[in-house]
C-alpha cells in the first residue's frame, strides 16, 4: 500500500492496485463520523458500441442500458439490496454519468458490513426477463419525471443539438422506447464487458482506518474469482468541431423563456498535470468572462437579461468537452447577442491581465480547500479525475502553474461561432 | 455541542470549536413571527444585504473582494420554521493556517458586520436601483415556482391544507406584497429588524472562542430585544378535505396528499412519530418505496415527510395520472397496514437505524450542525445527538401502530397533463 502526503491541504491518500487490477484509494478524515465508499466503473452512457467480452464484432446496445444496469444491480434473487443497507442504517445510491457508473454508501456504523455488502451485491449480476421487464415501468416514470423539469430540457436540448454522431447527445436514461428493447442478455452482455475490476476503482473516505480497510478489500477480493482483464473496445464516431444544429426550441409550461447558449469544444488535448491546468483555465477563462464579477453580469443583470438561474458549466471528460451558458430570461436573443459579442470582444482583443488571474487563482485555491470538507465531492471527483487520467490533488499545483496565456490559448475554441448552438425553452405561445 | 454566550438579551452566540473542516462557517439569524407580507420584505432585503454593503458598494466590487479573499462565501438566505421566519446572513472562509500569511477569519468577521449594520444607502435608504432589480429577481424567484411541477404541486397541497396557517405562506413573500414594497418600506423592515428580531449567532470550525467572541462582540452592537414568542400550535382552519385535481401542460402526474396529525414537533410522541414517517415513506425500505415503486412499478418516487412543526404528513409520488386512483389506494393500504399493526422488527430496527444514520452523517458538515442545534436546542434538556438517537431505541411496533391511528388523510390532491400537451418544434 502506498500512501501519498498532500500536506499542503492536510490530508493522507492511501492506494494499492489489487491483482485482480482494482484500484483501491482511502482517505481518512478525523473527526468525521461518516465514511462514504464509491465503487465506479468507467462505464456511462456513451459507451454505447463496443465489441462484447470474448466476441469479435461490435454491438450497439440501446439507449440507456448503463442507467438501466444501474437500476437492476440494486434487484437479486434474495430481495432488494436497500434493504439490506438498510439493516446496517447505511444509505446507499448510485448514479450514472455519460462516462461512470458509481454505486456507493454512506454509513456512520458497520463500515466493513457495509464494504462487503456494496462489493458483493455489485460483482454478483442477477437479471431476469420478469425483473427486467419490470424495472421499464419504473424507469419510464424516471424519464417521465425529466420530461417535466425544463432545466433538464433546455440542458440537454443543448446538447443534443451541439453534436451530430457523438452519443453524448444521447440522454443518458434514454428514452421509452429504446429502453422497451433491453433484455436481460443486453444487460448480461454490458455488464460482463465493463464491470471487470480492472476497469473500476473504489474510493472509501471519512471515518476509517486505511490499513484495516485495505485488507479487508483485499481478501474480499481474493475470495472471488474473475477472468483475466482484457482491453475494452469501444468505438467512437468522428465528430467535426462544428455545432450539428444551431438553433433549437421546445414549447413548455415555464413562466419565462429558458435560454441556453452551447459551445462544442476539443476534447482536453493531455492527461496528468497539463490536462488539469487546461481545465481549469477553461473554467477560470469562463468564470473571468461571464461569472459574478465580469462585465458581462454586471450588465446583464441590470438590464434584467438574466436573473438568479444564470448558470455556467463546463464538462470535460475522455473524448469530448462542451460548455453551456444559460438563464431564465424574459429577453432570449438579446441574452443570446451579448454572450456572442462578450466572446468575440474577448477575441479581438485579450482584456484579461495577471490581477484577473491572479484573483481567480486565489478564490479557486480557496473553493477547493472548502471542496474538501465534502466526503461526498472527495470521492466523486477523485474518480472522475482518475478515469481521466488526472489527479484531484493535483488542483492547487495546477493552478500555482497557469499564466494568463494558457487562457488565451483556451479562448480561441470558446469563441468558435461554428461551434454554437442555441436552445429556448418558450412558454406556449398561445398563453397556456 | 455548542458553547452558548448571551450578548445582551434576545441575543445569543453559539460557538463550535472543531478540528473538523477547512474552513470556518458563520450564520447570523434573524427571527420574527411569519406574515406574508414580513416574508415579503425581508426576501428582498436579504437580497439587497447581499448584493453590496457601504464598504464595497456594488456587487461587482463586493464579489472581487471575495475572491481575493480565497473565494470566502457570503450569502443571505430565508427561510421559514414553525409560525417563524428566518433571515440568515452567512459567511463561510478558509481556516487561517491553510493560507500563509493572511487573516481571513477576521476580515469576515469585518465583512458581516459591515454588511449587517452598514448596508449599501442613499439619502438614509436602500439605493432605488439596487432595490427595484432585486424586487424583480425576488418575484421571479417567486413565479418561478411554477416551472416546477412537483414543488408548484407541494405548495399547492400545503394552500388547499392549510390555508389561513404558517404552513401555506412561502419564505420569499407573494407577489401582491412584492409588488406594493418600496425602499422605504424595506428600509423600515431593515431596522425592525436589527431592533426588534431574536437574534442568533453560530461560528463552527477551528477557532480560538474566547477570540472569536470577543472579536464579535466588538464588530456587532446590538440593543437588548424582547423575542416574540408563538404558542405552538396546529389548526387546520379552513382546510379543504376530499380530492381536488388540477390541470397543466406536463407529462407525469403528480399526487400529493395530506395527511393531518395532533403530534407536533417537541412532544412526548415526537420521535415515535418520527419513526412511524420514516416506516411508511421515509426510506427506500419503506412502506411506500417497497410497494408502489418496487412491487407495483408504478412510480420513480414515492415518499412521505412529516411537517412536524405543523402536525402534517404529506406523501408525494411521480405517476401515470390515470393511475392516480390504483396508487391513492396503495398509499391508504400502507397506512392501513401500519394502523393492523403490521410493522416488523426488522422493518423497525432498519428505521431506527437509518434515522440514527441520518443524523449523525448531518452533523458532518458545519451547516448541519447549525442547522440541527438550531433546531432542537431549545427542547428541554437541551440536544445531543446521542441523546436524540437513544430516544428512538425503546420504541416498539405497538407504538407505531398508535402513531399509525393519529395519522389521518384530509387532502388528495393531483396535478397532471391537459388532453393535449405542448411537443416539441425543434
Amino acid at each position: 500500500m502506498q500512501m501519498l502526503d498532500y500536506s499542503r491541504v492536510n490530508e493522507k491518500l492511501y492506494h494499492e492496485t489489487l491483482p485482480n487490477g482494482l484500484q483501491v484509494f482511502i482517505l481518512p478524515k478525523s473527526g468525521f463520523s461518516k465514511t462514504y465508499v464509491s465503487f465506479t466503473t468507467k462505464y456511462g452512457s456513451i459507451d454505447n458500441t463496443f465489441t462484447p467480452l470474448g466476441k469479435d464484432e461490435v454491438v450497439r446496445v440501446p439507449d440507456g442500458i448503463a442507467h438501466f444496469l444501474e437500476h437492476k444491480m440494486f434487484e437479486k434473487e434474495d430481495g432488494d439490496v436497500f434493504q439490506k443497507f438498510g439493516m446496517n442504517g447505511a444509505s446507499a445510491n448510485a448514479f450514472t454519468s455519460f462516462t461512470r457508473t458509481a454505486y456507493l454508501f454512506s454509513a456512520t456504523d458497520n463500515l466493513y458490513p457495509n464494504t462487503e455488502l456494496l462489493l458483493d451485491f455489485v460483482q454478483a449480476p442477477y437479471f431476469t426477463e420478469e425483473t427486467v421487464e419490470k424495472e421499464k415501468g419504473i424507469i419510464g416514470q424516471e424519464i417521465t419525471m425529466y420530461d417535466d423539469l425544463p432545466d433538464w430540457r433546455a440542458y440537454f436540448g443543448t446538447i443534443e443539438n451541439l453534436y451530430k454522431e457523438h452519443p453524448v447527445k444521447i440522454d443518458i436514461a434514454g428514452t421509452v422506447e429504446s429502453i422497451s428493447e433491453i433484455t436481460a442478455d443486453h444487460l448480461y452482455e454490458c455488464y460482463n464487458t465493463f464491470y471487470h475490476p480492472s476497469n473500476m476503482l473504489l474510493f472509501a473516505v471519512g471515518s476509517v482506518d486505511p490499513e484495516e480497510m485495505m485488507e479487508f478489500i483485499r481478501k474480499n477480493q481474493a475470495s472471488k474469482t474473475f477472468d483475466k482483464p482484457e482491453r475494452i473496445v469501444r468505438q467512437f464516431p468522428q465528430e467535426k468541431m462544428e455545432s450539428a444544429v444551431k438553433e433549437g426550441s421546445l414549447e413548455m409550461d415555464v413562466s419565462k423563456p429558458k435560454v441556453h447558449v452551447g459551445i462544442k469544444l476539443p476534447a482536453l488535448s493531455e492527461e496528468g498535470l497539463q490536462g488539469l491546468k487546461e481545465e481549469l483555465a477553461y473554467q477560470i477563462l469562463i468564470d473571468l468572462l461571464f461569472g459574478k464579477t465580469s462585465k458581462f453580469y454586471t450588465e446583464a443583470y441590470e438590464e434584467g437579461l438574466i436573473d438568479e438561474s444564470f448558470s455556467t458549466d463546463f464538462t470535460a471528460e475522455e473524448g469530448f468537452a462542451f460548455s453551456v451558458i444559460g438563464s431564465d430570461s424574459a429577453k432570449p436573443e438579446e441574452l443570446t447577442r451579448k454572450i456572442y459579442d462578450t466572446l468575440q470582444r474577448a477575441s479581438d482583443k485579450f482584456p484579461f491581465g495577471q490581477d484577473d488571474l491572479e484573483r481567480q487563482r486565489r478564490r479557486r485555491i480557496g473553493f477547493f480547500m472548502r471542496a474538501l470538507n465534502s466526503v461526498e465531492y472527495i470521492a466523486n471527483q477523485f474518480t472522475r479525475y482518475a478515469f481521466n487520467g488526472m489527479n484531484l490533488f493535483d488542483t492547487v499545483t495546477a493552478l500555482e502553474a497557469l499564466e494568463v496565456k494558457d487562457l488565451q490559448t483556451v479562448l480561441a475554441p470558446l469563441a468558435d461561432e461554428q461551434a454554437r448552438t442555441v436552445f429556448t425553452v418558450k412558454p406556449p405561445a398561445n398563453g397556456g | 455541542m455548542f458553547t452558548e454566550t448571551r450578548l445582551t438579551q434576545g441575543v445569543r452566540l453559539y460557538v463550535r470549536r472543531t478540528e473538523q473542516f477547512k474552513t470556518v462557517t458563520f450564520s447570523i439569524r434573524f427571527k420574527q413571527p411569519l406574515t406574508s407580507e414580513g416574508a415579503s420584505e425581508r426576501a428582498v432585503l436579504a437580497n439587497i444585504l447581499e448584493d453590496s454593503t457601504e464598504t464595497y458598494p456594488s456587487r461587482a466590487v463586493l464579489r472581487q473582494v471575495l475572491e481575493t479573499m480565497y473565494g470566502t462565501l457570503y450569502y443571505t438566505d430565508v427561510g421559514k420554521r414553525g409560525g417563524y421566519h428566518y433571515l440568515s446572513v452567512n459567511a463561510e472562509c478558509v481556516d487561517d493556517r491553510l493560507i500563509r500569511d493572511e487573516n481571513i477569519t477576521d476580515w469576515t468577521i469585518r465583512l458581516l458586520a459591515d454588511a449587517v449594520l452598514r448596508p449599501n444607502l442613499q439619502d438614509g435608504v436602500f439605493k432605488q436601483q439596487v432595490f427595484e432589480r432585486e424586487k424583480q429577481t425576488v418575484l421571479e424567484r417567486v413565479r418561478s415556482l411554477y416551472d416546477d411541477k412537483t414543488r408548484f404541486a407541494q405548495q399547492r397541497l400545503l394552500t388547499l391544507l392549510r390555508p389561513e396557517g404558517p404552513e401555506s405562506i412561502r419564505a420569499t413573500g407573494e407577489e401582491a406584497h412584492l409588488e406594493a414594497l418600496t425602499p422605504e418600506k424595506t428600509m423600515a423592515a431593515y431596522r425592525r429588524m436589527i431592533d426588534e428580531d431574536e437574534i442568533e449567532i453560530y461560528v463552527v470550525g477551528a477557532v480560538d472562542e474566547e477570540a472569536v467572541t470577543s472579536a464579535l462582540k466588538e464588530a456587532f452592537h446590538f440593543e437588548g430585544r424582547v423575542p416574540a414568542v408563538l404558542p405552538e400550535k396546529a389548526e387546520r382552519g379552513n382546510g379543504k378535505e376530499g380530492r381536488v385535481s388540477e390541470k397543466q401542460n406536463m407529462k407525469q402526474g403528480k399526487l400529493h396528499i395530506g395527511f393531518s396529525t395532533p403530534v407536533l414537533f417537541g412532544t412526548e410522541d415526537f420521535p415515535k412519530m418520527q419513526l412511524a414517517n420514516g416506516i411508511f415513506g421515509g426510506f427506500p425500505h419503506s412502506k411506500l418505496f417497497m410497494n408502489v415503486r418496487e412491487k407495483e412499478s408504478m412510480a420513480y418516487y414515492a415518499a412521505s415527510s412529516y411537517l412536524s412543526r405543523y402536525g402534517l404528513i404529506t406523501v408525494s409520488a411521480g405517476i401515470d395520472a390515470d393511475l392516480a386512483d390504483k396508487a391513492t389506494k396503495l398509499i391508504d393500504e400502507q397506512l392501513e397496514a401500519m394502523r393492523a399493526g403490521e410493522i416488523s422488527d426488522e422493518e423497525l430496527s432498519q428505521t431506527k437505524a437509518m434515522l440514527a444514520n441520518q443524523l449523525r452523517e448531518a452533523l458532518d458538515s458545519s451547516r448541519g450542525q447549525i442547522e440541527i442545534f438550531d433546531q432542537y436546542k431549545d427542547l428541554p434538556g437541551g440536544f445531543t445527538p446521542e441523546g436524540w438517537i437513544a430516544k428512538w431505541e425503546p420504541v416498539t411496533p405497538e407504538d407505531i401502530r398508535k402513531m399509525a391511528e393519529k395519522i389521518e388523510r384530509q387532502l388528495v390532491y393531483l396535478l397532471s397533463g391537459k388532453e393535449e400537451s405542448a411537443d416539441a418544434n425543434a
